[in-house]
Formats: C-alpha cells, sequence, structure tokens
C-alpha cells in the first residue's frame, strides 16, 4: 500500500536547542531538519534561535547566517538568492518554497524547515533530485525539427512567443525547475517512479505548445499512458505551491485537451 | 520505490515507456461522471415520488419503457463509472503490482456481475 506514515527510521526526533540570540531585540526560531546518512541516526529537527538583526530579511539569509555563524554542518542548496536558479526550494513553514523569496516576516512563530517532501535526502535540506532531472530529460525539453535550419533566425510571431511566455510573463518557459510543484503534488509522493509529475508536464507542454517544433505527436504519443500524464487528478497543489506564479495544472489541461484532440 | 537493480536514472524515468491506453479511460470516466449527473437526479427524485409506494405500484411504475430504460442506463452508466474510478484508487494507492492487479480485476469481475443481476432483476420486472 502507499506509505502514510514515515519508515521508523525516518521519524523525525527532537534535535539539539542553540541559543545565538542572547540579549538580541528581534528573535527568531528556527526549527531546522537535520539528517546525515553517515551517521545511522534518525532524523532530527535542531532548534537555532537567532537575532534578526545579524541577517537579511529572507530565511535564505537566516539559514546562511546559521551555517556561517552557527552550525558550518548545516547543508542546502542556494545560488542565486533571488529566485532565478531554484536551488533553495524547501518546504517552509509547511509550504512548499524558495527560501530566497520567502520574507522571514511572513511566518508567525517558529520557521520550521524541512526538505521538499518526499524525495530521497541525500543530506539535512539537500534532496536528492537525480529521478527529477532525469524525467525531465526523458521527455527531451529540446527543439526537434525535421525542416533543414533556415540560415536565418526561425520565426516565431509576438502571439507565438505568448504562448511560451504568458502575456504575463508567467507562461511555461518561466520554469526555473525548483521541483516545489512535483513534490507538492500527492500523486507524485505515490508513483514517482511512473508518473511524470506538475514539473516535468509543464516543461513537455513548453515544447509542445511550441509553434517552431515539429515533434508534437511524438511528444504526445511519449505522454500517452495512464501514469505519466493521466496520475493527475487536478489536485492543483503545483499551482498552488510554484514561487514562479506558473499554472501547471492548467498546462497538464491543456495537454489533455490536445490528447482528446488528436482523436476526435 | 523498492527497485533495487541497479539502473541509469534515464533507465528508471523512462520505465516501460507510454502504455497508449490513457485516454479512453480518461473521457469515458468524464462522460459517465456526466450522464450520473442527470441520472442520479433522476433516481432521487423517483424515489422520493415513490415513497410509501406498494409492490405493484413500484413494478407498474418500473415496467414503463421509459423508467426501465433509465434504470438500465443508470446502472451502466454508475458502475462502469465506479470501475474506471476504483481502477484509478488502486493505481494510485497500492505499489504491490500482484496485489493492484488482483484488485483491478477483481472490481472489474465484480461490477460486470453487479451490473448485469441489475439489469436481468429490471427486465424481469419491467417484461413480466
Amino acid at each position: 500500500m502507499a506509505e502514510f506514515t514515515l519508515p521508523k527510521n525516518s521519524k523525525i526526533k527532537p534535535g539539539r536547542k542553540v541559543d545565538a540570540a542572547k540579549g538580541a531585540k528581534r528573535k527568531k526560531t528556527f526549527k531546522v531538519y537535520r539528517y546525515d546518512p553517515e551517521d545511522k541516526q534518525n532524523p532530527r529537527l535542531d532548534e537555532f534561535t537567532i537575532d534578526l538583526d545579524q541577517c537579511g530579511p529572507m530565511v535564505l539569509d537566516a539559514i546562511i547566517h546559521i551555517k556561517n555563524d552557527i552550525d558550518s554542518t548545516l547543508t542546502f542548496r542556494r545560488s542565486c538568492r533571488e529566485g532565478i536558479c531554484g536551488s533553495c526550494a524547501m518546504n517552509i513553514d509547511g509550504r512548499n518554497t524558495l527560501a530566497c523569496l520567502k520574507p522571514i516576516a511572513e511566518v508567525s512563530g517558529d520557521v520550521k524547515i524541512t526538505p521538499l517532501p518526499h524525495m530521497p535526502v541525500v543530506k539535512d535540506l539537500v534532496p536528492d533530485l537525480n529521478h527529477a532531472y532525469a524525467q525531465y530529460a526523458s521527455v527531451e525539453p529540446w527543439m526537434k525539427t525535421e525542416t533543414p535550419a533556415p540560415t536565418r533566425e526561425r520565426l516565431q510571431s509576438p502571439e507565438d512567443a505568448d504562448r511560451l511566455n504568458g502575456t504575463d510573463g508567467k507562461g511555461p518557459s518561466g520554469c526555473i525547475l525548483c521541483f516545489c510543484c512535483s513534490t507538492s503534488c500527492p500523486s507524485y509522493w505515490w508513483n514517482p517512479d511512473k508518473f511524470l509529475g506538475p514539473a516535468i508536464l509543464l516543461n513537455a507542454w513548453r515544447w509542445i505548445t511550441d509553434t517552431r517544433d515539429e515533434a508534437t505527436g511524438e511528444r504526445l504519443d511519449q505522454l500517452d499512458d495512464a501514469f505519466k500524464l493521466y496520475r493527475c487528478h487536478t489536485i492543483m497543489n503545483c499551482t498552488n505551491a510554484c514561487p514562479k506564479d506558473l499554472n501547471p495544472a492548467k498546462s497538464i489541461a491543456e495537454i489533455k485537451k490536445l490528447m482528446v484532440e488528436r482523436q476526435t | 520505490m523498492t527497485d533495487h537493480r541497479i539502473l541509469t536514472p534515464m533507465k528508471r524515468a523512462k520505465g516501460l515507456g507510454g502504455g497508449h491506453s490513457g485516454v479512453p479511460h480518461w473521457m469515458n470516466q468524464r462522460i459517465t461522471a456526466l450522464a450520473n449527473i442527470p441520472l442520479v437526479i433522476w433516481l432521487i427524485y423517483s424515489v422520493m415520488k415513490l415513497a410509501g409506494a406498494n409492490y405493484l405500484e413500484f413494478t407498474t411504475w418500473l415496467s414503463h419503457p421509459l423508467h426501465a430504460g433509465l434504470m438500465i442506463l443508470l446502472i451502466v452508466s454508475i458502475f462502469y463509472h465506479a470501475t474506471l474510478g476504483l481502477q484509478v484508487i488502486y493505481e494510485d494507492y497500492i505499489s504491490c503490482k500482484c496485489l493492484k492487479l488482483t484488485k483491478i480485476i477483481g472490481a472489474k469481475l465484480f461490477f460486470i456481475a453487479l451490473g448485469v443481476a441489475c439489469i436481468f432483476s429490471t427486465l424481469k420486472v419491467a417484461l413480466s
């Protein structure tokens, strides 16, 4: 059956408490998931109380402060710190989002931080995304044409470009592959091996709807499967979770519409 | 994932490839869902209207071609929808391949048997 509770060795135990904000005016406690596969221990939730005047306004600033000044063993991914790279995706205060875009002030009470749900954990807040990346590669996210490449650029009208970028800039090409959506999707939790998940399907749609791409039928053939596409039950957690305000659920619905259209 | 074979991430991601059978299942589930709306409203209306009726009144009601026809359509639509829906639930939540297949086949046989029994009963009343 599907696993609705954590296996014994994944149950989260209370961790150590560090008060690094003695005498501070603005304190905040961060409860951070810690797991090290090498120490053979269960994961734990460490509590760091920090002085908010010692770090920037975002959750990423706080965990960088914790790593730099309190516990250098804390492990997480981050790069651009401005919502472009998608590296610092994690579950903050019960929602998948980017730590760099999440203001600490938006969280009332303690800030609980755990890795993206239902992914294997490499260490602390770092999930293993190998499978998700392979699924991304499996939809061949590049332009495929039979017509020989033109000598100049491939023509695309502004309206055609809008199909990718969206008239509001929130079209499928805005995806940064942070996997906040896929890891918030219960269907992806239960069947990650077969269901492609919202992030990959949104990117599949990005190439299906590209007017310059000539492999539409081939791409639809690949997705025509009870699991790869149709595990989506329009739960809509994906659209709710996307830190870039994209709409993966709509992209999936568009793919389903084309699936019907080509049979009628 | 309980597959312990040494496979590349791409081999795992591609799996067995597309089954090319998703569209009819998805469409039929939606078509029967739409059909169920008026049919169930009709059933509730009829049950309320027949409240307190005796056996003869009920069999006379069901003998009407319209009522018998709608009843058979309701049986087919509801049980077909239930079969499709249960299959999705089993596929979602049961990871053991053998148990999953057994459950899906079992549900299909169960609803086919139930549907045939219901249709036969309806016809028996309607045609007697």
